[in-house]
């Protein structure tokens, strides 16, 4: 009985009765086609809520991650056709996300600016430079299969995004469930003092919490650079939201100390359906942005009911 | 004795004349969303001809804030610019500018939306874009023998100036075969958007030929939706609409690529004209209330007439001459209020 009052099981019951609710209204839910769009377009979220599900669990947050996406469009499509390799290409984007993922655990830490300022700034920051790297969007002059089968190519009849994805995922699960460094940032988030006492260096954690994340957003902005074939500023907008809203929706706690990666995963299973179902069934497509503001909300005060019950 | 008359009265005449169509020496522009490759085209055009006149062009940018818009303006007016352009950030938000610049004698000149209380405005007409587009698919589909457009729509429902590219588009394509729009979708006009929106609905429903896109984003958002789909290209067409950038030739000089037609507005052309109407307003000279810029139907066949495209070097060189010798519409065939 206890198994179905957990997060987890809540929202896969909601997953459930929201996929036989959208299949009632048209079978095509369930075509291979648009199982294949949902989870590719699922997956470069969730490549990113891996790393803001430890960040959030630890207590802190990124709100530069869609910025930096667009970025890593830009960055990698421009490397690749000056350069013509992909391996230069993604040094320059994982090059970059590791600089920006320290400024922002240093700007976090060292100077002690809320990760919630630190990284507005930065988000302000990367809006702005990136338009001083290219005024243009950068369009795909190199033409290397390769690079155009990262977005939309397939594996096993498996889209690639997904495939990527699940190689990561593992690692994630993991971290968080099965290792004393999962252990540890769950710590830091619920109560750092203790963390400290107990031997802890929880800036050294927040730091590589904020450093795993933008490396994560690189894989997704080179995903979402190919399956453009472009790169493009302005690309990405108010994805960090989508990405904040799954992860509390899934069960993470804003104020640190909880979550997990299938909860989160659960999470952006949920709005990408929701999503796909107002495609679906014809609803005007401005609820794509309302949904996921009431989910924030809703998720943020059932985790405030969470903690209170559970204080 | 007869010659050296008409040489002098030729001279006065050309003395006359210089004296009043004297250019304006410095005009102002405050653009609303000046990172956007259409709009930097547009100032690169309007720069083209400033440049070619000897006027001074300072370019502002709002950046979709009609306060600093205000404000830019006010700025503008206190340096004393002879013209004021203004691409407004909403229509209702310039009204005070422009009374303000009636009240103060500044010429002022509206760019791609009227509003009220202005003089004249230079913007394309977005039904007849459409409209242009869709004639060329139209007969494309005629030549392949097909008697049915099914078209997926990836447009902007929000604004009127997008529904009506879709409109004409539609418009269009029914005067040569049976229309139908399959889907109907807000793309944003932003190319990862277009492509999200665009496979949820290819997998509702993929029985299309037509891909249409409110602009460059949109039409090639939808085009990389059908291509990550592994859906076959063979029988089917893409449009898109602005000739915002470098986006649609390097997508249309591909080789056995779907993307044929190209509703091109030629922003350089646009600022080009913009230019020009401006110090025809400095000059006092009877300025209409729309001047309507040039749109067409570009093709792999015609584009090399109105843009020298470098593609090794992602340079496009619009031809000005050939952009200017289109022929324009006096008015727009459809407005919003006619939605």
């Amino acid at each position: 009985m206890k198994y179905f009052q957990t997060n987890e099981s809540i929202l896969f019951g909601l997953l459930v009765l929201l996929c036989i609710f959208l299949s009632f209204y048209n079978p095509q839910f369930y075509s291979i086609q648009n199982i294949h769009s949902i989870l590719r377009s699922s997956s470069t979220v969730m490549i990113v809520a891996f790393g803001m599900t430890i960040l959030l669990t630890s207590g802190e947050v990124d709100l530069s991650v869609g910025a930096l996406m667009s970025f890593v469009t830009v960055i990698v499509m421009d490397v690749i056709n000056i350069t013509g390799s992909i391996s230069l290409g993604l040094i320059a984007v994982f090059g970059f996300c590791l600089l920006i993922g320290l400024i922002n655990g240093l700007v976090r830490t060292v100077l002690n600016v809320n990760s919630l300022i630190a990284t507005l700034a930065m988000m302000l920051i990367l809006q702005g430079s990136v338009y001083v790297y290219s005024m243009a969007a950068i369009y795909n002059t190199h033409l290397i299969p390769l690079f155009s089968f990262i977005g939309q190519g397939f594996f096993l009849n498996i889209p690639m995004p997904v495939v990527i994805m699940l190689f990561i995922l593992p690692f994630f699960v993991v971290l968080l469930n099965y290792t004393r460094y999962g252990r540890y940032f769950s710590s830091i988030g619920s109560n750092p003092d203790a963390a400290k006492l107990s031997g802890i260096n929880n800036n050294r954690y927040k730091v590589l919490g904020f450093v795993i994340t933008s490396l994560l957003v690189g894989v997704s902005g080179v995903i979402l650079a190919s399956l453009m074939d472009t790169g493009q500023q302005g690309s990405a907008k108010g994805f960090e939201l989508i990405v904040i809203a799954a992860v509390l929706l899934g069960g993470t706690s804003f104020m640190g100390g909880k979550g997990t990666i299938i909860g989160t995963i659960l999470g952006i299973l949920i709005l990408k359906i929701i999503d796909n179902g107002i495609i679906l069934m014809r609803i005007p497509q401005e609820f794509q942005l309302i949904v996921p503001g009431f989910i924030l909300i809703l998720a943020v005060y059932f985790d405030g009911i969470r903690k209170k019950n559970s204080g | 004795m007869k010659i050296v008359s008409w040489f002098l009265a030729a001279i006065i005449t050309l003395s006359l004349a210089m004296s009043v169509s004297a250019n304006p020496k410095r005009i102002g522009y405050i653009v609303n969303y000046g990172t956007h490759e259409w709009y930097q085209n547009v100032i690169f055009g309007l720069q083209s001809r400033a440049d070619e006149l000897g006027i001074e062009l300072e370019v502002m940018d709002a950046n979709l804030d009609i306060n600093k818009q205000t404000q830019q303006a006010e700025d503008f007016m206190t340096k004393g610019v002879d013209v004021l352009i203004m691409t407004p950030v909403n229509e209702e938000g310039v009204v005070p500018i422009l009374r303000k610049a009636k009240a103060e004698g500044m010429p002022t000149v509206l760019e791609g939306n009227p509003a009220k209380g202005m003089t004249t405005l230079f913007a394309i007409c977005d039904y007849d874009a459409g409209y242009k587009a869709g004639d060329a698919v139209g007969r494309i589909l005629v030549s392949r023998g097909e008697s049915e457009a099914r078209v997926m729509d990836v447009g902007l429902p929000l604004l009127s100036a997008t529904l009506l590219r879709s409109l004409g588009f539609m418009e269009a394509i029914a005067k040569h075969v049976d229309a139908v729009k399959v889907h109907e979708l807000d793309g944003s006009g932003m190319i990862d958007s277009s492509v999200e929106v665009a496979s949820a609905a290819l997998a509702a429903d993929s029985n299309i030929n037509v891909i249409y896109g409110i602009n460059d984003g949109s039409a090639l958002g939808g085009l990389q939706a059908w291509r990550a789909a592994g859906l076959p290209e063979d029988d089917l067409i893409v449009a898109g609409t602005g000739a915002e950038g470098l986006a649609f030739l390097n997508e249309m000089t591909k080789e056995g690529t779907p993307y044929l037609v190209e509703a091109a507005m030629f922003p350089e052309g646009v600022g080009y004209t913009g230019m020009n109407l401006a110090v025809d307003l400095f000059n006092g000279v009877d300025v209409p209330e729309h001047k309507v810029t040039p749109t067409l139907a570009l093709t792999v066949h015609n584009y090399a007439k109105y843009y020298d495209f470098d593609k090794a070097g992602q340079k496009r060189a619009i031809n000005f001459a050939n952009v200017a010798n289109i022929p324009t519409e006096t008015k727009c065939t459809k407005y919003a209020s006619d939605l």
